[in-house]
């Protein structure tokens, strides 16, 4: 139904969106996760052309929409779009705003399109608001009409951007349930969402998107469950992350260590796991910048400390360029007075060698 | 790191506060080859301010208990925090360097 190709996105220098490709079949509900500003909403803004494409090609039924000639205003009919804050029209009346699109777009009778409005209302619940203004309405029964305006539309599928991101927490259950409903009737969906359990059920498939990508996909059983990449398990694991890039032995380690506690603060972490972080930091760079990195004098090392809420650990990770090998093997050092330390202050190493680079792991002692 | 420098009779104490790290050992070095002149034998080093210490602090001190014992002197080291008396456990430096709680009982024992 819709096939989208090396989609990109740049807001002047900023690049929101990479490199998007993915396929979505007639029937699905797909869940787009992930972090906040990795272009989630501005992947959904570009499928119905909100916001234009910088790069890429997206096909609607093997027609190009971005292609000069595409009739767009009717491939974005085909395109339902729910908001985050509704967007309704507020001199209208419920119905009104039910029927204004029909008959105005799709040259529908009034009456026919009264009628449709009032089975749309009852089917989300809100048949008697119909001669309300939307002023009158809660936020949960305001994106309830927003729906039922966008299906008065006939659309083929839904976008949706963060339908409840903007509601009471009371009113969210209401908004998800008519969802489950349409996705029940087999009503095709893209939802962006910070609902987790609610993307776990209702999906059949999950983007997990990051960095302007679209980092992993999968089943919902997939992505929540067993996530396959790094930034999905840390996602899913609600873990909290700092990164630092080193590129010489010159690093500047005071704003590392700034980095650091400032982290261990926000965080709420114990003192003395803060401690111990900033001194493996110390260490492991300190052998990883006595080795060989990828050109003299050189170094590409990433430096990643992570928090994982639910599990209450603290993780370093080095993912640094060089020759394959698990850099703390080392025989470069003058003594063994870092790892040492490096071996008291970590729980538990693990190294493995991952898309050419190394990576080190090691889990911040607690006590 | 604040490095102080001050001398009890002929015993030449180095007060350390903050972090002693791959960036600061180098200031202790250097402090350390000042206040060991010839006549120089005894030092105390204080490190009751010293928050954070690194294996790069470690070697620094390792080199100047060296230097001190290749002259037949004294080197105490005095005040240790939390942190610095963990690092000192974890890598077996308490076991080959003089330690005591205070300057005041560091310097009795050098009297």
């Amino acid at each position: 139904m819709i096939r989208v190709e090396h989609l990109s996105k740049r807001f002047g220098t900023l690049e929101v969106l990479k490199d998007i490709n993915a396929e979505i079949q007639q029937g699905e509900v797909i869940s787009i996760i992930g972090p906040s500003g990795t272009g989630k909403s501005t992947f959904l803004r570009c499928l119905n052309l909100l916001d234009q494409p910088s790069g890429g090609r997206i096909e609607i039924d093997g027609e190009d929409i971005l292609a000069p000639q595409a009739n767009v205003p009717a491939l974005r009919r085909r395109m339902g779009m729910v908001f985050q804050s509704f967007n309704l029209f507020a001199h209208l009346t419920v119905l009104e705003n039910l029927t204004i699109g029909p008959i105005r777009l799709l040259e529908k009778p009034p009456a026919q399109a009264a009628n449709t409005g009032l089975e749309l209302l009852r089917m989300v619940g809100l048949a008697e608001k119909a001669h309300a203004f939307p002023d009158e309405l809660s936020g949960g029964q305001k994106q309830r009409v927003a729906i039922a305006r966008c299906l008065s539309m006939e659309p083929e599928i839904i976008l949706f951007d963060e339908p409840t991101s903007a509601l009471d927490p009371t009113m969210v259950s209401e908004v998800l349930a008519v969802i489950r409903r349409l996705a029940k009737q087999g009503m095709t969906m893209a939802i962006v969402t910070h609902e987790m359990e609610f993307a776990r059920d209702v999906s059949t498939r999950v983007f997990y998107m990051d960095e302007g990508l679209i980092y992993e996909e999968g089943p919902p059983e997939q992505i929540f469950d067993h996530p396959q990449r790094q930034r999905t398990r840390d996602f899913i694991g609600k873990v909290r992350s700092l990164s630092f890039t080193v590129t010489s032995a010159d690093y500047d380690l005071y704003a590392l260590v700034g980095k650091i506690e400032g982290f261990c603060e926000k965080h709420l972490i114990p003192a003395r796991a803060a401690h111990a972080a900033q001194l493996l930091a110390e260490e492991v760079l300190g052998v990883l910048l006595s080795g060989p990195g990828p050109a003299a004098g050189a170094h590409d090392i990433e430096l990643t400390l992570a928090y994982s809420e639910r599990q209450r650990q603290l993780e370093l990770r080095l993912d640094s360029a060089g020759p394959p090998g698990n850099p703390l093997d080392t025989t470069a050092l003058p003594d063994d007075l870092a790892l040492t330390l490096i071996r008291n202050y970590a729980d538990e190493i693990a190294y493995a060698r991952v898309d050419g680079r190394n990576r080190l792991q090691l889990r911040v002692r607690q006590g | 790191m604040d490095i102080t420098h001050s001398q009890h009779g002929s015993v030449r104490i180095i007060a350390l506060k903050g972090r002693m790290d791959a960036v600061t050992a180098p200031l202790f070095d250097k402090a350390f080859a000042e206040a060991a002149t010839p006549d120089a034998s005894d030092f105390v080093i204080q490190l009751d301010g010293l928050e954070y210490i690194s294996s790069a602090g470690l070697r620094s001190i390792l080199m100047v208990a060296k230097q001190v014992k290749a002259k037949n002197g004294r080197l105490i080291l005095t005040g240790l925090t939390d942190e610095v008396r963990e690092v000192f456990h974890l890598s077996g430096f308490h076991t080959i360097l003089r330690i005591c709680d205070t300057k005041e009982a560091a310097l009795a024992e050098l009297a």
